[in-house]
């Protein structure tokens, strides 16, 4: 039982993590019809931005001002990014055929990697200890300050992103622009603006899910993103790609799926398992737990 | 006609620059190694000190009248991109090449360089690195077994774990090892509680760690290279495990302590001496010189070992006299104490470096070692 529970705390940091990336695959989906490649080489380039601003922007001494000046300034050092590559990449094939712009898109992913491994170098780097390795132990199950602070701070981002979508305005805008970019048009709403906002959104979430990941796993590669941007995608797919909640779920899902893999059968089948459960939902539901079923615009 | 016979000009100056340097100008040695990717930082301390010992040895006039040219290719780790470097390296006809890191890249490049009768060293301590019978492979470090009998007597007679914990990636060096410790530990009348094995470079252990939480261990051991074995202890903290921590040979490197944190202080690795420790006059010498031309040290003991195994292979070419690889190989063969960096190198018939000198290090709160155990 114990050990049931173990994992399960660890299961749901994870999928707090993946959750927090499939939103930015997921919103982009959901407006541009578009799998925006490019989204897990942010969530890398965070956490070396992270690492960057933490060590040689604000002195390398940890304190709470600082760990929330290094969130705050590396959240818009990558929502700049991804609006940059919105502008770049995106916006010139706006028109063009969908295929044009995912190879766009792998393209953007290309540049950011190698941007990365020309800044900071091929070898692993280390991503300092921001939070104190505090660990309360509760009948027989650990969880750490780390933990407790990525799972609260994530959930806290995704109900504080549902109910702008659900409740604003502009939340209202994405919504419309997501079901019928011309109708919202006629309506009144600049779609250009609308997807701007989802990038500055989704880089924003992301940016928050790769310093985490720093944070967590300490080592951080330039081709992590590969990697991460893989699950959160599959996240976003199960939960049913372009659904907001559906990302949060997938990403829990994908989480707890993993960790109880890893732990109850091997750790090695971990990854094949995932993709054995990717394939049955796209079987048994191709459009994801929470996906409608869009009849097909002709 | 005058315009043929400009073409036959072109033509000639073509064939005249394109052809091939004379093999013979330059001793060619070449560099398997990874320059990038997850063991970045040993491929690049190996590069690196191959090229400072061709520029000492250049200085000094070369090789029988050679001077030594270095050739690198960057093997990133994977045994995929290990088989294509061997074959890159024997094109562009090295006669020795030093590398790779990993005995994984070690062993996919040997056939290759077996065929080609390219003299290969490498600091991989697999023992199926020397069973395959190609007189090609010079190991400069010493096997997995040595290393086994070593780890399982201090675990099970000098600490007298109950209850011990083996933890490995799917490597053939990190398996071989492991099964090694296994084996050795149940000899001596061990218990080993928990077997479990990982994915190199899949940076999330804590499932597998929950799951031998649960076997109550006294003692985890890692075989497996430092990249993971930083992020095991660090988590393994974190969970409140409350185990000790040793990691093999292939965790002694600096970055085993910037993965692990504050969590690397009581951590022990057991390996050969690291290259601060190593007493000789040559390798202070060496070390010197690193530092004078990199302004760091090297990364880990390994990259000093490689330098050993290319010093053997020079000094086999002027024994001989020759650059013929067979004879060099067959007086390597039977090479006694000859002085290296990391002391005496005699080499057995199957091209293992004889003898070993294994110890318990103890990581301290500011990252340094301390010999526990010899």
């Amino acid at each position: 039982m114990d050990t049931f529970l173990q994992q399960l705390v660890n299961g749901l940091t994870i999928g707090s993590m993946f959750a927090l990336i499939a939103l930015g695959y997921t919103m982009v989906y959901g407006v541009m019809k578009l799998i925006n490649f490019a989204h897990g080489d942010l969530v890398a380039g965070s956490a070396f931005v992270g690492l960057f601003v933490f060590s040689q922007l604000l002195g390398g001494e940890v304190s709470l001002p600082v760990v929330i000046g290094v969130f705050l300034l590396t959240i818009v050092a990558i929502s700049l990014l991804g609006f940059t590559v919105e502008r770049l990449a995106y916006r010139p094939l706006r028109t063009a055929p969908r295929l044009s712009a995912v190879v766009s898109a792998l393209g953007a992913s290309m540049v950011i990697q190698n941007g990365i491994m020309l800044l900071w170098g091929p070898q692993m780097q280390i991503f300092p200890e921001l939070i104190p390795s505090v660990i309360w132990e509760v009948g027989g199950v650990v969880i750490s300050l780390m933990q407790v602070l990525i799972m609260a701070l994530s959930t806290l981002l995704m109900v504080g992103l549902y109910f702008f979508v659900e409740k604003t305005k502009i939340g209202t805008a994405i919504r419309a622009s997501a079901i019928d970019q011309d109708a919202a048009r006629l309506m009144g709403i600049n779609v250009n603006n609308i997807i701007v906002t989802i990038f500055l959104i989704g880089s924003s979430l992301g940016a928050v899910g790769g310093l985490f990941i720093g944070l967590y796993y300490r080592g951080i590669t330039f081709n992590m993103g590969w990697q991460y941007g893989l699950y959160a995608f599959v996240a976003a797919i199960i939960g049913g790609i372009g659904n907001i909640p559906g990302a949060m779920l997938g990403g829990l899902l994908l989480g707890l799926f993993k960790a109880f893999i890893a732990g109850y059968v091997s750790s090695t089948w971990a990854d094949a398992f995932t993709f054995i459960l990717l394939i049955v939902i796209l079987i048994v539901r191709p459009t994801g737990i929470l996906g409608e079923r869009v009849a097909e615009k002709v | 006609m005058l315009k043929s016979k400009a073409l036959l000009l072109s033509l000639a100056a073509t064939v005249m620059v394109a052809s091939p340097v004379l093999a013979s100008d330059t001793l060619k040695v070449g560099v398997q190694a990874p320059i990038t990717g997850s063991y970045a930082n040993e491929g690049q301390g190996i590069d690196q000190s191959v090229r400072l010992l061709a520029d000492q040895i250049n200085a000094k006039g070369g090789v029988l009248g050679k001077k030594i040219e270095v050739v690198t290719c960057d093997d990133e780790g994977t045994a995929m991109k290990a088989a294509i470097c061997a074959k890159d390296l024997v094109n562009k006809k090295v006669s020795m090449v030093i590398g790779s890191y990993t005995s994984t890249c070690a062993e996919a490049a040997q056939a290759t360089y077996y065929r080609a009768g390219v003299l290969q060293t490498s600091d991989g301590t697999s023992d199926t690195l020397t069973e395959h019978g190609y007189w090609t492979f010079f190991r400069n470090s010493f096997p997995n077994s040595a290393e086994a009998e070593f780890a399982a007597n201090y675990m099970v007679k000098e600490k007298a774990y109950k209850n011990i914990a083996i933890l490995s990636d799917f490597s053939s060096y990190a398996d071989g090892l492991a099964t090694a410790v296994q084996d050795a530990v149940k000899k001596l009348g061990g218990n080993v509680v928990a077997r479990e094995k990982i994915k190199a470079g899949s940076q999330n252990f804590t499932p597998v760690l929950t799951q031998m939480k649960s076997k109550k261990p006294d003692v985890i051991f890692f075989a497996g290279y430092y990249s993971d074995g930083g992020l095991i202890r660090s988590q393994q903290v974190a969970l409140g495990i409350k185990a000790d921590f040793i990691g093999g040979d292939a965790n002694d490197n600096v970055d085993f302590v910037k993965l692990a944190g504050n969590a690397a202080t009581g951590a022990y690795i057991i390996n050969v001496p690291t290259p601060e420790l190593l007493p000789y006059d040559l390798a202070k010498d060496f070390l010197k010189a690193y530092k004078a031309k990199y302004n760091m040290m090297p990364p880990s003991i390994w990259t000093i070992l490689n330098v050993d195994g290319m010093r053997a292979f020079i000094h086999g070419i002027e024994a001989t006299k020759s650059f013929d690889t067979k004879k060099v190989a067959e007086y390597l063969h039977t090479l006694k104490d000859y002085p290296g960096i990391t002391g005496p190198i005699s080499f057995a018939a199957d091209g293992n470096r004889v003898g070993s000198g294994y110890m318990t290090y103890e990581i301290q709160k500011d990252g340094s070692y301390k010999i526990v155990f010899k």
